[in-house]
């Protein structure tokens, strides 16, 4: 697949702070790309240099093959940008909104009524046309502000923390509508620091921290070539002393690095095998007669990858 | 961005952006009761201090014993002229800057200036279609009130190009100080603050380098020589006026005295007969020729009065003080333009010791933080 998002040794520099040291991103067309790290680690900054709202201290990012420093009136032409603090227009209704930036793109009069018709149906808001955009709820203005940044039928969407201050409800519509939007092809860029939200979502990520990319590329890639291994977890209908005979067993297993009880008879296991090993593991637990209810990966993998690669010790917010 | 690529993309870029937002920016201003309202107070309050003024010169005329029908009408249509120009000056040097201030500081407080900032549309665009908005609301209250104005030709004494004058520099008025007031949005981010600086900007254009100019007369040597440059009353619109009221008088009058002074154009006592109402006596008024003797009723006093007359250069003095102020405008625009746009090559940098102590604890942070895009804004 082609790349259509390239940065290259980016760094952003401010006074004393290096917000961004020497980036480096590739993301290919009709990808849902992650950008995650933890507050401060530059990804807010990385977004607006590639949305040409920052001039990059050296270095430079391409965007459908334009430069962000040379041309950034055709990148702005392929982009659509969501920030993640947002305004919106007192006095306006939502159809004058969308025809407000459909004019800033230059769009015709008769095709931006059509544009503007379909923008409102995707996003669910066909119903609000003559309401005030103030009047709005936070998850309405965030699908509008979506809208918007579509109205010129972009490339490329950036989309910062797009998820913050959205109930869970607006969260799901959220991630249904950027399915959605991948689906007719567009390539979309998230910011995040919410873990979970991404790892559903996301079909490439990129760990930052510090303005560096740590590592990036699918999840499971990650994990490979990282062999960070996986967190199992192996429900056991045993009690007690068998209990503990199980996660003996399992602490012997070859691939296993620790075995732990939790409660209701869970039984948590540092896997460094791949899929096919916990497969074969699963197997031979099952043929040695341990009596196992379910088996399945714990917890958030990218939280597990995001903190081997980080190497943080306080945990990372995993909720708004 | 060389110079040939600006040209090309300038009248691409720049009208639809400065369509589309005057276009959203008059949607705004004018919808409702609110631009409507906001007509109709100015010309009623213009009408209400027109008929005042108008009232008080037809007593003043009367009680002159020097009363002529003819000549009191012309002189009270002059000072109702004058006296407009001079109230909607003042209301115009403080409606444009405050319906300019706020302009695009708003859209940093509203977070909206980001979405704005990533469309094709050119800074240009931006600043200068907000400004031609909110010029135009002004606009309008100012031609709203030429109806009033036009009042002045039912007495007489004002020619319609003393009126065009006038409104001309009504309108320049707005343009430089409107242009202003966009600087300082664009300059500072809270839009309270912008005003504020507004205002003092405009306090200092007017008021301010006015008594520089009285001071540098009070206290020069040779008084009556050496005259204090006259550009230091350029930015006052109010001066500008008086030499359009002198113009009205035939540049002759009293208002020609102020212009006199401060420009010395005028030329003393010129031998030539000036026009002057003729005045045709028979009312008790008696003038004496400068020989001692009573003028008899009935004789013309043009030469008596073209004898002692102090004539201005006409279209001289107002037509530089609007050319300032277009170029102030100009100015202020293209700065204004600078500092919206998102990757600007030039940058003020401030100097190191104000840097510093802008920590928590020396400047306060957040009123009077210059420019949007500082280390606080992306610091993520």
């Amino acid at each position: 697949m082609t790349s259509i998002v390239r940065a290259e040794g980016l760094v952003k520099r401010y006074d004393r702070t290096l917000a961004v040291a020497g980036l480096d991103l590739d993301i290919a067309e009709g990808e849902i790309f992650g950008l995650v790290g933890p507050n401060g680690a530059g990804k807010t900054t990385t977004l607006r240099i590639l949305a040409t709202l920052l001039e990059p201290t050296s270095g430079d990012a391409e965007i459908a093959g334009w430069s962000v420093r040379r041309n950034p009136n055709e990148v702005r032409r392929v982009l659509g940008f969501m920030p993640d603090a947002f305004g919106v227009y007192d006095d306006m209704r939502v159809w004058e909104y969308l025809d407000f930036f459909g004019r800033c793109y230059g769009l015709p009069a008769a095709s931006r009524k059509r544009i503007i018709g379909d923008l409102l149906e995707l996003v669910d808001l066909a119903d609000k046309r003559d309401t005030y955009v103030q009047g709005l709820s936070r998850g309405m203005q965030q699908r509008l502000c979506l809208a918007h940044a579509l109205v010129h039928d972009p490339k490329v969407l950036l989309l910062d923390e797009p998820a913050s201050g959205l109930d869970p409800r607006a969260r799901v519509e959220l991630r249904e509508l950027l399915r959605e939007l991948r689906s007719l092809g567009k390539t979309i860029v998230i910011s995040s620091h919410i873990l979970p939200e991404l790892e559903e979502l996301c079909t490439s990520v990129a760990i930052v921290d510090r303005g560096r990319v740590l590592a990036s590329g699918r999840v499971a890639d990650i994990e490979q070539r990282l062999r960070v291994g996986a967190v199992l977890r192996a429900r056991v209908l045993a009690e007690g002393e068998a209990l503990e005979a199980a996660r003996d067993w399992f602490a012997a297993q070859p691939d296993v690095a620790a075995a732990a009880i939790l409660p209701d008879g869970i039984v948590e296991l540092g896997f460094r095998g791949d899929e096919a090993g916990a497969a074969a593991l699963l197997g031979t637990a099952v043929a040695s007669g341990l009596a196992i209810a379910s088996f399945s990966r714990a917890a958030s993998d990218l939280e597990e990858l995001f903190l081997q690669v980080t190497g943080q010790d306080e945990p990372v917010a995993v909720s708004a | 961005m060389t110079g040939a690529t600006l040209r090309r993309r300038l009248p691409r870029l720049a009208m639809p952006g400065i369509t589309a937002i005057g276009v959203k920016e008059l949607r705004g201003r004018m919808r409702g009761k609110r631009a409507f309202v906001s007509v109709t107070v100015y010309v009623l309050l213009v009408a209400g201090f027109a008929w005042m003024v108008g009232r008080i010169l037809e007593d003043t005329v009367r009680n002159n014993f020097a009363w002529d029908p003819t000549y009191s009408s012309a002189s009270i249509g002059r000072g109702i002229f004058i006296a407009l120009m001079f109230l909607q000056t003042l209301m115009i040097s403080v409606l444009a800057p405050a319906s300019t201030a706020g302009t695009i500081s708003s859209e940093r407080e509203k977070q909206t200036l980001d979405l704005l900032a990533v469309t094709p549309i050119s800074s240009v665009a931006i600043v200068v279609g907000k400004l031609l908005s909110a010029l135009t609301w002004v606009f309008v209250l100012i031609l709203a009130s030429i109806p009033v104005s036009a009042l002045v030709f039912v007495y007489g004494g004002v020619a319609p190009d003393d009126v065009v004058r006038g409104y001309l520099m009504l309108l320049i008025t707005a343009i430089g100080f409107g242009a202003m007031g966009t600087f300082f949005s664009a300059l500072v981010r809270r839009s309270g603050a912008a005003t504020g600086l507004t205002f003092v900007a405009v306090l200092v254009a007017t008021v301010g380098l006015s008594f520089i100019w009285v001071f540098m007369r009070a206290t020069s040597d040779g008084a009556f020589t050496k005259r204090p440059p006259e550009a230091l009353f350029y930015l006052n619109p109010f001066v500008a006026q008086v030499d359009v009221a002198c113009g009205a008088e035939n540049n002759t009058g009293s208002w020609c005295y102020i212009i006199d002074e401060i420009t010395g154009s005028g030329v003393n006592f010129i031998p030539q007969a000036q026009p002057a109402p003729a005045f045709d006596g028979g009312k008790g008024g008696v003038i004496v020729a400068p020989d001692g003797q009573a003028v008899a009723p009935g004789v013309g006093v043009r030469d008596f009065v073209a004898a002692d007359v102090l004539a201005i250069q006409r279209d001289r003095y107002w037509p530089r003080s609007a050319l300032t102020l277009l170029l102030l405008a100009v100015g202020f625009t293209t700065a204004a333009v600078q500092l919206v746009t998102p990757t600007r090559r030039w940058r003020p940098q401030l100097p190191g010791f104000l840097r510093r102590s802008r920590s928590p604890r020396g400047l306060r942070r957040g009123s009077l933080r210059v420019f949007g895009r500082g280390p606080g804004a992306a610091a993520q």
